[in-house]
């Protein structure tokens, strides 16, 4: 039997050798290695070897087929390899990917989800109210009195004379803080309208207000505040400018500018030159605000803050027409 | 507020100040620039030339074949205007020169004669409107200069935005004193700390509204010789953008520009009896004409000035006609005087005429302000116009107030900015801009602010000054100290957000309209005469029909959408909105604010998706009804698949925009809460969107009071599953739905699921049937299933399903 099995070894060595078609494979393998090939076959025989002489001829039997079967497997893989490399049957994978059919968030939500998700991490609370606002809410109680001339900084939509689409979200300013107690930190997103439109202003936007109200806080703690919102929004060190400016609801009052995020502050079309671009309004709450809510402005001081978010949309992304937030033109939407 | 640096300069000195670094400062003080720059540069082309020679045109006679000398040389200019003439200096455009409004400047032959350039008049140079010749220029000037510097028009204009509380920096003195604080220089002032009688003999003046009139002062001037202003008064007005008129006219606006405090002249001599009253008007005095001609209608508030007989000029915003400076005037009398803000503004906005004068009015001018400028107004008159002016005048201050006096907490100034201030620190910096404070203890300030700071009355404009002068640069940065507490959310928008979120994933864009739309809006959506969305929050003042009313439902927005897409060649579109309606509420002070969730599609249901591997599949109904069983899955909400929820309309009830038969109303606890469906043709046609639409429409704030399921685990099955396929041949009425929620509700336990995989009509199946295939898993949570367990339970299947729907099982 071990005549055999040499004679056996030395066929199937030849037969890989003289192998160099993938489809000769198969066949080699019935012949030799399958369930009925000559070496089951041959191994059928071992019954007959002498006992003592049995367990040598076994495992001489084994070496040689697990010989064969490992150059079986290597003739096996060369072969294919070099099919892949002819691109007979694998597929060509230069060939795009099946992407899942995806839609976008609008740009503006995704920028007021980021700036709610900043707050919320500092602890504020998000709240909405009506865009259909009383005059009440939208002037008078933020110390803004009819025949106020701060009334001309906001172009307003009136549906009666007491009833106005909100120009601003601090309105809620007001609602929250009537209805609630200090401490306070509370956002307000949502809609605002002012008759105004082109290039620079839609009719509606969007704004974030923020404020909180405490015992001790300061227009530093209000400094230190949005300067942690301005750096985890635009992701970077941008300097900040906090400038003097006149909101009848705040004393002092401050417009916050950024560090132009085009030019780096040297001074592009986009700062008009000045290095600095403005986001948002804020100040610490004017005590006539507090006392109309029934707070003691002795007891309680707080800050409040108002971004535009499409200012901070399209600085964020570069855009120059604020119309097209609301063309809602697929091509569009879908760089964001 | 515009003014140049020469003009401030004149009041304090900014030497080794670069106009930007001064724009640095204003800006840092709250008196934000808008800009800066160089005044006219329109003009910086032009020269001055002399007129060496003026002969008629041989062949027209109004032109004027001129030799103008400019530097070194000699041009020839043809020139129609009736004043040239030799010896007069004048300014030249020469060939290349842009004028304002982009008109080039070349050589031409005029009838034959050789013209190189163009003298130039005031209206060509945007100086003004007067058109009656050339501009003449002072006959010392040097031909062949640039013209802006020969005139000291080469300035630099600074613009700042004025926030409504600085009514006192709305002059250029205000902005100076701003200034003279930063640089710490001493202020100049041509008239200061003036004052005169009170009685005059020439006129009287009366008050009787003095709660609209807390002062009032004039001075008369006789003699005067109405004529155009010098140069350099000309100069200052149109640097700003004025238009020069009068020399006693154009005093009034320089002082108001300088003082900030608006002046007016009346022609003495038509005021009846030699008297001013100050009063509303009476009955018979409703109508009056301003001196712009405009016949105006008064109301019994409007404070006039008056003489002893009539109205002669509308308080605090505009001259009467009636009154008005004219050539012939000879005799001024010069007002100042101190209105009530809510007053002018009232009157000034019903009139819809704002004016310089109206602007400073409302927002509050300096009551001590009065004299200094009315006698700075009177001296010019003096020296421009030649007047001779009385000594006395008249000064009625009915709302004289004393000097309030206000306390500052050092502490709590200090707190409020955030950094620690001492009491002296506080006071110079106060005392810098003129706020005299004086410290009273460690902790305590008082101080008196100056009259024209309108905007200082409390203690917290003290706390700005203080934070505003210290430099809001120089304030720490620090987070505020506060007791940690958990924000509680909103929870409908925390589910609008993770919806929107799970519809972008799965293929819908967001869109955000505006939150109005146009009232044809319904028309073109097909909207019943008494559909409720036809009742909507109209705005007043709308900036287009377009925009006229709140939209009470989100369709009209996504279908203009989705036909911008279209035009722009996009073929597919998946767009969906989450947006507030609004409907007006009886009885209620604001409309009902609802929250819908919308969606339209059409076209390829793949979009833009890789063709190579996605066939081309039109969008049908089951797209935007699957949409909407995902939303009610993604919101856990209790019986989703249950057969209420999608059921067709009664005839005649679907949305009048949908096609009959394809349409769903969808319920949720049997509470309809929105539908869905298939446009209408002609609804698409309105919206000239060429392709089959659908769409979905949900009450949001509905869905988010829905009962929910509440998420629990359910433990794996042990034993194998048995599936069983019925085909079933019913007739065309049955519902394919309604078999498979009959298997559905079946109570027995083995059935664990049941979905529906065929509809088929055609080929052995009997005309007006059709056949349903439905798959049915049945397990046991306690055992294996023998082939006899599940016999039994199909059994029961098939004869439900034959007895109430009428099938017959088909054999394969």
């Amino acid at each position: 039997m071990e005549n055999e099995l040499q004679s056996l070894e030395a066929e199937a060595r030849k037969g890989l050798q003289e192998l160099t078609d993938a489809a000769h494979l198969e066949p080699f393998r019935v012949r030799f290695l399958g369930r009925k090939g000559a070496f089951s076959t041959i191994m059928k025989q071992l019954g007959s070897v002498p006992a003592e002489e049995r367990p040598r001829v076994g495992q001489l039997a084994n070496s040689i087929k697990a010989d064969i079967e490992r150059l079986f497997e290597e003739k096996k893989a060369m072969l294919s390899a070099g099919q892949g490399l002819r691109g007979v049957t694998t597929p060509d994978l230069s060939l795009p990917g099946r992407w899942p059919v995806t839609g976008r968030l609008h740009p503006i939500s995704q920028v007021m989800e980021e700036t709610c998700q900043i707050f919320e991490g500092m602890g504020f609370s998000v709240a909405e109210g009506p865009d259909v606002e009383l005059d009440y809410y939208n002037f008078e109680a933020l110390n803004i009195p009819a025949h106020h001339p701060a009334r001309d900084m906001h172009d307003t939509f009136y549906v009666s004379d007491s009833l106005l689409l909100r120009t601003h979200t601090s309105p809620m300013q007001a609602r929250i803080m009537e209805s609630r107690q200090p401490p306070l930190r509370v956002i307000a997103p949502g809609k605002v309208y002012r008759c105004d439109s082109d290039i620079t202003h839609t009719p509606m936007f969007h704004q974030v207000e923020g404020f909180l109200v405490d015992k001790k806080v300061s227009f530093a703690d209000l400094k230190g505040v949005l300067t942690v919102f301005t750096r985890k929004m635009f992701g970077k060190e941008l300097a900040l400018r906090f400038r003097p400016s006149f909101f009848p609801f705040t004393e002092p009052s401050a417009e916050v500018d950024i560090a132009c995020v085009i030019c780096g502050g040297e001074g592009c079309r986009v700062c008009k030159k000045t290095g600095w671009l403005e986001i948002l309004g804020s100040g610490m709450i004017d005590p006539e605000v507090f006392r109309m809510v029934g707070y003691d402005p002795q007891q309680y001081s707080g800050f409040a803050f108002g971004l535009g978010v499409e200012r901070i949309a399209m600085l964020k992304y570069g855009i120059d027409d604020i119309r097209l937030f609301y063309e809602n033109d697929q091509r569009f939407l879908s760089q964001f | 507020m515009k003014l140049t640096l020469d003009w401030l300069q004149s009041y304090v000195d900014l030497r080794g100040l670069t106009p930007e670094k001064l724009a640095d400062h204003l800006t840092m003080l709250g008196l934000e620039v808008d800009s800066v720059s160089p005044l006219f540069p329109e003009l910086a082309g032009l020269r001055t030339g002399l007129v060496i020679a003026a002969d008629k045109h041989p062949s027209a006679d109004k032109l004027t074949v001129c030799k103008v000398q400019i530097g070194e040389q000699v041009h020839q200019i043809v020139c129609g205007a009736p004043n040239v003439r030799q010896g007069l200096a004048v300014v030249v455009a020469l060939p290349g020169t842009l004028l304002p409004g982009d008109l080039k400047i070349g050589k031409s032959k005029i009838r034959g004669v050789e013209s190189g350039g163009m003298i130039c008049s005031e209206r060509e140079l945007g100086l003004s409107n007067s058109h009656d010749g050339i501009m003449e220029l002072p006959e010392s000037t040097e031909h062949g200069r640039s013209f802006l510097e020969a005139m000291g028009l080469n300035d630099t204009m600074i613009e700042v935005d004025l926030t409504p509380n600085r009514p006192d920096c709305a002059s250029v003195i205000g902005i100076a004193r701003e200034v003279a604080g930063i640089v710490r220089q001493p202020l100049s002032l041509p008239v200061a700390g003036a004052t005169i009688d009170t009685v005059s003999n020439d006129f009287a003046v009366e008050i009787k509204r003095p709660d609209l009139c807390p002062r009032y002062a004039a001075r008369l001037v006789r003699n005067v010789t109405i004529a155009p202003s010098p140069w350099w008064l000309r100069k200052r007005l149109l640097s700003i953008g004025l238009r020069p008129i009068n020399n006693v006219v154009d005093i009034t606006n320089f002082v108001m520009m300088e003082y900030g405090q608006p002046l007016h002249a009346f022609d003495f001599d038509t005021l009846a009896q030699k008297k001013i009253v100050v009063r509303c008007p009476a009955e018979n005095e409703m109508t009056f004409t301003t001196l712009d001609g405009s016949e105006r209608q008064l109301e019994a508030e409007t404070m006039m000035i008056c003489d002893g007989d009539k109205p002669v000029a509308v308080a605090g915003v505009m001259g009467g006609l009636n009154s008005e400076v004219t050539d012939k005037t000879t005799t001024v009398l010069l007002e100042s005087a101190c209105f009530n803000p809510v007053s002018v503004r009232r009157t000034a906005r019903r009139l819809g005429l704002s004016s310089e004068a109206s602007y400073r009015f409302e927002r509050g001018v300096d009551p001590e302000g009065t004299i200094d400028a009315l006698n700075r107004a009177v001296q010019l008159m003096c020296e421009l116009a030649g007047g001779e002016a009385p000594d006395d005048g008249v000064d009625c201050f009915p709302g004289r107030k004393e000097p309030a006096t206000l306390t500052l907490d050092v502490a709590r100034c200090s707190l409020l900015i955030g950094v620690t201030l001492s009491a002296a620190e506080i006071a110079s910096l106060l005392n810098s801009i003129g706020l005299s404070a004086s410290v009273t203890s460690s902790n305590s300030i008082e101080v008196v602010p100056p009259a024209f700071r309108v905007d200082i009355e409390r203690e917290a404009d003290l706390v700005e000054e203080v934070a505003r002068l210290y430099g809001y640069d120089n304030i720490p940065v620090s987070l505020p100290k506060v007791e940690l507490s958990y924000p509680e959310q909103d929870s409908q928008r925390q589910r609008r957000l993770a919806l929107a979120r799970r519809f972008a994933g799965s293929g819908f864009t967001e869109a955000i309209n505006y939150s109005f739309i146009a009232e044809k809006h319904a028309d073109m959506l097909t909207l019943g005469a008494d559909d409720p969305r036809r009742n909507v929050v109209r705005l007043l003042n709308p900036i287009s029909e377009d925009q006229g009313v709140m939209r009470t439902t989100l369709l009209p927005g996504l279908l203009e959408n989705l036909r911008r897409n279209l035009n722009f060649q996009q073929t597919s579109a998946k767009l969906f909105e989450i947006g507030k309606v609004f409907m007006p509420r009886e009885g209620a002070a604001q409309p009902q604010e609802n929250m819908r969730l919308a969606g339209v599609v059409c076209g390829n249901r793949h979009g833009a998706a890789a063709a190579l591997h996605y066939k081309e599949e039109r969008v049908d109904i089951f797209d935007v009804k699957g949409c909407v069983q995902f939303i009610l899955s993604a919101l856990d909400i209790s019986g989703a698949d249950s057969d209420a929820t999608f059921t067709p309309p009664a005839a005649g009830c679907n949305e009048p925009f949908t096609e009959e038969g394809y349409s769903l109303d969808i319920s949720v606890a049997s509470c309809k809460i929105g539908t869905l469906g298939k446009l209408r043709d002609e609804v698409l046609r309105n919206f000239a969107i060429k392709q089959q639409v659908y769409y979905f429409d949900l009450d949001f704030a509905a869905l988010c009071e829905a009962p929910r399921d509440v998420r629990k685990f359910s433990a794996l099955p042990v034993y194998p599953a048995v599936e069983r396929d019925i085909a079933l041949v019913v007739p065309e009425e049955v519902a394919a739905g309604e078999l498979l929620a009959a298997v559905r509700r079946h109570p027995d336990k083995l059935i664990e699921r049941c979905e529906l995989f065929d509809v088929f009509r055609g080929e052995k199946i009997p005309a007006g049937s059709k056949s349903v295939a439905l798959s049915i898993t049945y397990r046991s949570s306690s055992k294996t299933l023998t082939e006899k367990n599940v016999e039994k339970s199909h059994e029961k299947i098939l004869r439900l399903l034959t007895e109430q729907f009428g099938g017959t099982i088909r054999h394969e």
